[in-house]
């Protein structure tokens, strides 16, 4: 018979006319983000060692670095900025970070008005927190990373 | 005595169902299409020559970006490709082999439901569009948890993946599987079933298989004009050759095949999804490969059936850190080249639903 399928079709419909809601009240109620979510950018300035490896491993250049060394001859972390208006958010860098100094963050509405104000300068924004004191040493298997690169 | 001139339209590119990205130049008689002329290239990033200044691992998130529909899915057929020209296909662990065969799965559904959804918008159904991208929104979360980006993943790695998932993840994924039939049935009972949308879509650029072929037509769309032949089955790569589907053909070959064998083929995936989360063993998901991978001098051609047909990389290595050439066989690109022949003589409403029954991603077209 013409007409059966708009029938079901529409028997369908009713039905979810009376479900639950699916709608997210997104300003209001924030997402429920996974772990591994990717938002922006925490860098745990004591923990740094300057060694670079986030800057080779990103496929876009976006990492800037700046160190010097001090009177023990060991590197130490002076500037650290990001490009963020390059980034890919691939996740390389995090990957790449022996001391889990760089880290992501679920923050995620990075959108500002000037396009500069992307930009983020992780060292300079660090606000110091008791956890991050000691800089955890590199594994073995960092070590080996280091050697290989 | 009525006098009657050609009109030419422009089709895009600020089209809603081009969005920007393509433009089609139509030859109108009336209105009936008299000749179609495409224009690509608008979101062309030169992604074949950036491969040359990244490094083998560096190029898989570009990757992401071919096909925005289906990002893991193209990692996959990269990742592959390196694989096979380091000649380490044999030792990727067993565990990182079903994780990637979930991934492709699970992006296979969510590109099919922008498909469902989309084609559904183009013939004017706005609550099927719904119903799709309801599905494709879970799918699209659990993408997020896999790799934390909804589209753009970056999950896969040369000799692996990138993390093993955690035990809520599988839980999840096993919850959205048994809901998916259902929602196929929903999909089935206010598109499929629906009389309006079968006399839009019936009959409509009917392509044979002859003309299939001719155009090299991969995936779905070759499938639907009767061409039995699907590279998960018939060549399979990974550990495809494992599991139990059956592959759709369609009858005629027009636009209503080419979108009932889409929803057909999104049931098949669960059926994958089902079997790979009961077999999945325990163990590592990364190989023992260099940090600096450095593949031996030459070439190697690698294609998976994605989403939308055969994505394929062609990569050319000189022993350095970096290809010396990558190129990019897009699937969608072969097929909207006969998109002039297959809207030739249709009218004008139905251009925009052959467009959409191709499946076109202009991310890939235009790479």
């Amino acid at each position: 018979m013409f007409g059966q399928g708009l029938i079901k079709g529409l028997s369908i419909t009713l039905k979810h006319l009376f479900d639950k809601k699916l709608t997210e009240e997104y300003p209001e109620v924030k997402p429920n983000l996974p772990d591994s979510f990717k938002g922006s950018f925490m860098l745990k300035v004591p923990k740094c060692i300057a060694c670079g490896l986030c800057a080779n491993a990103c496929p876009n250049n976006v990492i800037k670095i700046e160190s010097e060394k001090d009177e023990n001859n060991k590197k130490k972390l002076t500037g650290y900025k990001m490009m963020a208006e390059r980034c890919l958010y691939c996740g390389f860098c995090v990957e790449a970070c022996p001391t889990k100094a760089l880290l992501w963050t679920k923050e995620f509405e990075n959108a500002v008005y000037i396009r500069e104000m992307v930009n983020l300068d992780l060292f300079s924004s660090y606000v110091p927190s008791p956890d991050d004191e000691k800089p955890a040493k590199p594994k073995k298997q960092d070590e080996e990373t280091a050697q290989a690169s | 005595m009525l006098k009657t001139q050609e009109l030419t339209l422009n089709m895009g590119p600020v089209h809603p169902s081009t969005h920007g990205v393509y433009r089609c130049v139509l030859t109108l008689d009336g209105e009936y299409v008299r000749n179609a002329v495409n224009h690509i290239g608008y979101l062309h990033r030169g992604l074949e020559k950036l491969a040359e200044s990244r490094t083998y691992s560096q190029f898989i998130p570009y990757t992401d970006r071919l096909d925005y529909c289906s990002g893991l899915a193209n990692e996959l057929a990269y990742v592959m490709a390196v694989e096979k020209l380091m000649g380490i296909t044999e030792e990727i662990p067993e565990r990182a082999q079903y994780l990637r065969v979930i991934c492709a799965e699970l992006q296979r559904l969510a590109s099919h439901g922008i498909f469902v959804g989309s084609f559904a918008l183009d013939t004017a159904g706005m609550t099927a569009f719904f119903y799709a991208f309801r599905e494709r929104d879970r799918v699209l979360e659990l993408i997020t948890r896999i790799g934390g980006n909804r589209l753009t993943p970056n999950y896969m790695r040369i000799g692996g993946v990138a993390r093993d998932l955690e035990e809520d993840f599988f839980k999840e994924l096993k919850q959205l599987m048994d809901d998916y039939d259902a929602a196929i049935d929903e999909y089935d009972g206010i598109l499929t079933g629906n009389e309006i949308f079968q006399s839009r879509t019936k009959g409509v650029s009917i392509v044979s298989k002859e003309m299939a072929l001719d155009y090299g037509f991969t995936g779905p769309n070759l499938r639907a004009s009767g061409v039995d032949y699907d590279m998960r089955r018939d060549e399979p790569y990974g550990i495809y050759d494992r599991f139990k589907f059956e592959v759709p053909i369609g009858e005629t070959g027009d636009t209503f095949d080419r979108y009932v064998l889409r929803v057909k083929e999104m049931r098949e995936s669960v059926k994958i999804i089902k079997q790979a989360l009961e077999q999945i063993p325990e163990g590592p998901v990364m190989a023992k490969v260099p940090k600096v991978i450095k593949p031996p001098v030459g070439e190697v051609f690698h294609c998976i059936e994605n989403p939308k047909g055969h994505l394929g990389f062609h990569i050319v290595s000189d022993g350095s850190t970096k290809p010396y050439r990558t190129r990019i066989y897009s699937p969608t690109f072969v097929m909207l080249s006969a998109f002039p022949e297959m809207a030739k003589g249709t009218h004008i409403m139905d251009a925009v639903l052959i467009l959409a029954s191709i499946d076109i991603v202009l991310g890939e077209v235009d790479r």
